[in-house]
């Protein structure tokens, strides 16, 4: 069965789901979607996903936060929940919060630090 | 398994000391513990209203900062504005802010929605009634104010318990929460006082111990602890000396407790007691200039030039302070005048300026939490910085700070002219503060979603 999935990001064209293996890639491409609205970019960029885990149709992400407290704390989360389930191939998907390694702006990408302004 | 390690973090290095893990499916909407935005909400706009409300008065009543500010109209509108604007906007965020800055939920959203009803049908009364000197019904509204303070108090205090550690943000406030309840039953005291006339204290001494333990206790100190989180959040920085930080909070309520009871006792420490209170303000504005010096994002917004011209005031502030209470200075119209320039400078340039710079931080993440948060990972929704404009924001900024410094020298001289002149700049600061709220309210009904949704 060959499913697709059409994305809000002009820039990203659609992404075909031939089988329901889930493709490392597509994952971090649909996190690309998540964006922390006070700095105004997203969490892959801002170096707050530490790591994904792929087993079967779920998918375990290991991420961070700028800073424990954060008040965009659930709606991250939340937002990476919702973002991965939109893929068809996942049925599960955990968002394991960690603070070991605290998180630093030279986590970021280039394109993290452009958008934010990080010195 | 595929694992997929990110460069940026050392293998061996996942590590999970202090961990949390929340899983979805397809089937269970993911966990959530922050409270509604629906009475923050309610708070803010309240405030907003308070502020607009109490500013075009001054306009219009210009005698109120002209005059000597012990009468009813003063009274009148300085409850306006700490009750109405301050309080309202700080509780609030407060409702928003501590769970998630505590790592925590709030004990009672039910507790707060009540408190809600108590505050504004308190506050509309007590304006009203010290505007007419009805002191008896000024006691009853504010019985009805306390109720909402105490379910306050309780609600937040009750949050705070359940935070995992008691850190600095835990500290600064739990003491705001004791100065706030300590204002408020100073205040039922002053009314029952008038009512009844039994207090050994001096009118004015009580009224000043009372401004002072809540403008320092509450509003600055909530101004402390929330810059404490708010600002290394900001500008991407860590509290740089957790001792210091600590140390100027317990100096302010030091401090306050000598000058309260200095003050009380019309006693000659007052002045010592306001050096304790200065020497906890310079350690938080070294430590704020130590976040900010390591501050990782270059761009300082408007909204956080805003709060560090606040900070700024506190400079003219701590000078009047130490004036006004030098032992012998004689009450002349001068000094009485400067009085009234330091309770203006207080809730408009200190405590005001700091409101308005978060109020670009809280209200659009109040309307954004509301309307996007469950839209995040489904749409594009915009960043808080697309919901209003950052120019009207330089521009309210040139109107307020020009604003502020010629209705406090007309206040000094003690012209009505020039304090309604003065006032007008205010004012037009607030009309364009008002199209930039409005700008942010109205994603509550009309949501902007960029590109198309998933299908």
């Amino acid at each position: 069965m060959v499913s697709e999935i059409r994305w809000f990001n002009p820039n990203l064209t659609a992404i075909p789901m031939r089988s329901p293996m889930i493709d490392e890639a597509d994952v971090y491409e649909v996190l690309h979607q998540v964006e922390d609205p006070e700095l105004g970019c997203n969490i892959v960029d801002l170096g707050l996903v530490y790591g994904v885990i792929i087993s079967g149709d779920q998918v375990k992400v290991q991420m961070t936060l700028t800073t424990p407290g954060c008040p965009m704390h659930e709606t991250l989360i939340r937002g990476v929940q919702t973002a991965l389930l939109n893929l068809e191939a996942v049925g599960q998907v955990e968002v394991e919060l960690v603070w070991d390694p605290p998180w630093h702006s030279s986590m970021m990408t280039d394109y993290g630090r452009a958008r934010v302004g990080a010195i | 398994m595929d694992q997929s390690q990110r460069p940026n973090v050392p293998a061996g290095q996942q590590g999970t000391a202090r961990t949390r893990s929340v899983a979805s499916t397809k089937a269970a909407a993911p966990m959530v513990h922050a409270p509604s935005t629906d009475v923050p909400l309610r708070f803010a706009v309240t405030g907003m209203a308070a502020l607009v409300l109490g500013v075009c008065w001054l306009a219009l009543r210009p005698d109120i900062l002209a005059t000597y500010h012990y009468n009813q109209y003063v009274v009148a509108v300085t409850h306006l504005f700490t009750l109405g604007f301050v309080c309202s906007v700080i509780m609030g965020a407060m409702y928003q802010l501590v769970p998630v800055a505590l790592e925590t939920s709030l004990y009672s959203e039910r507790l707060a929605r009540w408190q809600f009803g108590f505050h504004v049908i308190g506050l509309a009364g007590m304006v009203w009634k010290f505007w007419v000197w009805d002191m008896t019904q000024v006691g009853h509204f504010a019985t009805v104010f306390a109720c909402g303070v105490g379910m306050f108090v309780y609600n937040v205090g009750r949050t705070i318990r359940r935070a995992p550690r008691f850190d600095l943000i835990a500290l600064g406030l739990t003491s705001a929460l004791g100065w706030l309840s300590l204002t408020v039953i100073a205040g039922l005291y002053l009314a029952a006082a008038k009512c009844w006339n039994f207090s050994p204290f001096g009118a004015m001494a009580q009224m000043h111990a009372h401004a002072h333990v809540g403008v320092i206790g509450f509003f600055v100190m909530m101004i402390v602890t929330v810059s404490y989180k708010l600002v290394p959040m900001f500008a991407l920085s860590d509290v740089q000396n957790q001792r210091r930080a600590r140390a100027s909070i317990w100096l302010l309520n030091a401090g306050l407790a000598a000058l309260a009871t200095a003050i009380l006792l019309q006693s000659p420490w007052k002045l010592g007691a306001s050096w304790v209170v200065i020497l906890g303000l310079v350690l938080y504005v070294l430590e704020l200039r130590a976040i900010f010096t390591a501050r990782k994002r270059r761009a300082v917004d408007w909204g956080l030039r805003y709060f560090f011209t606040a900070v700024a005031f506190l400079v003219p502030e701590c000078v009047l302070a130490v004036v006004l209470c030098w032992p012998g200075l004689p009450a002349t119209l001068v000094t009485t005048q400067l009085e009234t320039v330091y309770g203006l400078l207080a809730i408009l340039g200190v405590v005001g300026l700091s409101i308005l710079g978060f109020s670009y931080k809280i209200l659009p993440f109040l309307v954004w939490y509301r309307v996007y948060g469950d839209e995040v990972g489904k749409h594009k929704v915009p960043s808080l910085a697309q919901m209003y404009s950052a120019r009207l924001q330089a521009v309210i900024y040139w109107l307020w700070l020009p604003g502020l410094a010629a209705v406090s020298i007309s206040t000094a001289l003690g012209s009505e002219a020039a304090v309604r002149a003065s006032v007008g700049l205010l004012i037009a600061g607030l009309v364009l503060h008002m199209i930039n709220a409005g700008m942010i309210l109205s994603h509550l009904w009309s949501p902007r979603f960029d590109g198309s949704t998933q299908t």
